[in-house]
């Protein structure tokens, strides 16, 4: 490969990863920590493409001098074919743009155990629920109370729960991906719901809100910590832009 | 810049002829066009779950580790250009075997994950510091630094155990891996342009060596990370739930699946803790395995070694270092962890 097009490659992978960090899209692949790197990494390759273009365009004749340049030569030969895979990247993201994980993740860690249960054992008790009626809490935080809460501070609160719609034989679920460092790593937490009116009828994926009790005891070793919700209300609303939870 | 200079050398020959020639530069214009052209045809053709969940992992992917490559060919840029090789031989001990352990401890003091510390160990060996303490350098650093060992902390929050058993193990492993090399590795196996010694800069071309270096760095080792990327997500989807619910309290047997796992799923080094923790029923024991295997074996990693030290190099190199890492990962944890549990 040339390397004008090593370098046009570097530009359009740098901008790609810019428009993923400056948009809130990136939140879909990685935790909002990582956002500074990703700007870093964007501008560092966008940096580094156009200033090897510019420094090609300045010179009318290759410098003999620089010990970087008989470096390419050698260098380049073996990695001629592999540079181009940046190019897959670039065109993921801009003209595919994978949507952030569901329904299809949620299936598929299934079987890989809850991480409610490798979580809850033996863990120190929980700080009173925040007042409020009804208490919005993650899915996670409201399964671990559901789980492990000896103090049972859910007993007749309301809660309010926000994730995506999972529809497993004739069970629909709410559930969110957690996330510890990017979407590679995910599992999934998720509330059997209940009760309101019309659940069938909500397609898969699509965010909802729900609001309702917990049926005591619903969370156990049987149900694979899945704790069941009676809802008084459901609504669908907007994906989130930052749609897992850590 | 003329063509000439700048062909690849397989190209460089038909450039006596005169006419128009078609160059890479006209293939990607031809790819984009086409790739714009045929995005509703893409977008549908991803438009299955388990693909849509693929390329979802595989972005995630690159965009978690491309920012630590960048990193690495930006740390091994400076040291082309600002660190020459009589400075290195001043700060490393003469004596290899000590060089190695001076190696693993410094690799405490670069916080990143593994992609970093690839290209930074190959540019220390073409700044002449022994290829056993660049390995070394480069098996430690990503297993042992501070940020890596909070993370794994924070992850496992009951069981301190780890922390201290994962320190000690990938250490172990770096340092058994450095001295078989001393004892057994050949520098002839790896590629030409790894070993190859830089001349000393001239003061007035540092800022560009700097540049050219890391530009060159991020293009070679860039292409084989997205390859890797592509076979950790293809993995990601393949890989069997059943695989972990299976495991239960095999010891033996989960601790060579959690190893396995180490490689296919190519965990970032400061993620892999949670994973880990999050699996239940496994032996902690074969956790540790699996933190201390990923971060010096691993699908993009294997991409990686090839990409920087050759195909010769990455055959030797990491069934070696899989078969150390888990048994400094075992005896690490018997040690720390008071037994097989």
């Amino acid at each position: 490969m040339r390397r004008e097009t090593q370098n046009i490659l570097l530009v359009l992978l740098g901008g790609a990863l810019l428009k993923l960090a400056l948009t809130s899209e990136y939140l879909r692949y990685v935790k909002p920590v990582h956002q500074p790197w990703l700007i870093g990494a964007g501008a560092v390759m966008l940096l580094l493409g156009t200033i090897a273009i510019w420094r090609d365009l300045r010179a009318d004749q290759p410098e003999e001098d620089g010990h970087a340049e008989h470096g390419d030569h050698a260098e380049h030969s073996h990695s001629t074919r592999t540079s181009w895979i940046l190019l897959v990247p670039v065109l993921t993201v801009v003209l595919v743009a994978p949507p952030a994980l569901g329904s299809d993740s949620v299936n598929r860690s299934a079987s890989r155990g809850s991480q409610i249960e490798a979580r809850g054992a033996d863990n120190p008790g929980f700080p009173a629920l925040p007042a409020g009626d009804p208490v919005p809490l993650s899915v996670a935080e409201f399964s671990m109370r559901a789980a492990w809460d000896t103090e049972e501070s859910l007993r007749d609160r309301r809660v309010r729960l926000s994730g995506f719609v999972v529809h497993r034989e004739d069970e629909v679920l709410l559930a969110r991906m957690m996330i510890g460092c990017c979407a590679a790593d995910a599992s999934s937490v998720a509330v059997r719901l209940s009760g309101a009116p019309g659940l069938d009828q909500l397609s898969e994926d699509e965010w909802i809100e729900a609001t309702g009790t917990l049926v005591p005891g619903s969370s156990t070793s049987e149900t694979n910590y899945i704790a069941e919700l009676t809802a008084d209300s459901v609504r669908a609303i907007e994906e989130p832009s930052d749609p897992y939870e850590y | 810049m003329t063509d000439s200079a700048t062909e690849t050398v397989s190209e460089g020959p038909a450039r006596a002829s005169k006419r128009p020639k078609i160059t890479s530069i006209e293939v990607l214009c031809v790819i984009l066009v086409l790739a714009i052209i045929g995005q509703t045809w893409l977008q549908q053709l991803l438009d299955v779950p388990s693909l849509r969940t693929g390329a979802t992992v595989f972005v995630a992917i690159c965009v978690q580790a491309l920012p630590f490559l960048v990193l690495g060919v930006l740390l091994s840029g400076a040291i082309a250009a600002f660190m020459p090789a009589r400075t290195l031989r001043k700060i490393l001990p003469n004596r290899q075997g000590a060089a190695v352990g001076v190696a693993g401890f410094a690799g405490m003091g670069l916080p990143t994950c593994e992609c970093a510390s690839i290209p930074v160990a190959r540019r220390l060996i073409g700044q002449g510091v022994a290829p056993a303490a660049a390995l070394t350098f480069m098996n430690a650093a990503p297993a042992v630094n501070p940020v890596v060992l909070v993370a794994t902390a924070v992850a496992f929050p009951y069981e301190p155990g780890m922390v201290l058993g994962r320190l000690l193990g990938s250490l172990a492993t770096a340092f058994v891996l450095g001295w078989l090399w001393i004892r057994w590795g050949k520098l002839e196996w790896m590629a030409e342009r790894a070993r190859r010694r830089l001349p000393d800069v001239r003061p007035g071309n540092r800022w560009k060596t700097f540049t050219e270096t890391a530009r060159g760095d991020l293009v070679d080792a860039g292409g084989f990370l997205v390859l890797g990327a592509m076979i950790a997500a293809a993995m990601n989807v393949l890989v069997p739930g059943e695989w972990f619910a299976a495991l239960g309290g095999q010891i033996v047997f989960g601790v060579l699946v959690m190893a396995v796992l180490a490689v296919l799923l190519s965990l970032c080094s400061e993620a892999d803790a949670f994973v880990a923790a999050s699996i239940p029923g496994i032996p902690l024991v074969a956790k540790l395995v699996f933190l201390v295997v990923g971060p010096v074996v691993d699908a993009k990693l294997i991409m990686l070694y090839t990409g920087t030290f050759g195909r010769t190099f990455t055959t030797r190199f990491v069934p070696v270092a899989f078969v150390v890492a888990i048994a400094c990962a075992v005896t690490a944890g018997v040690l720390v962890l008071g037994g097989v549990r």
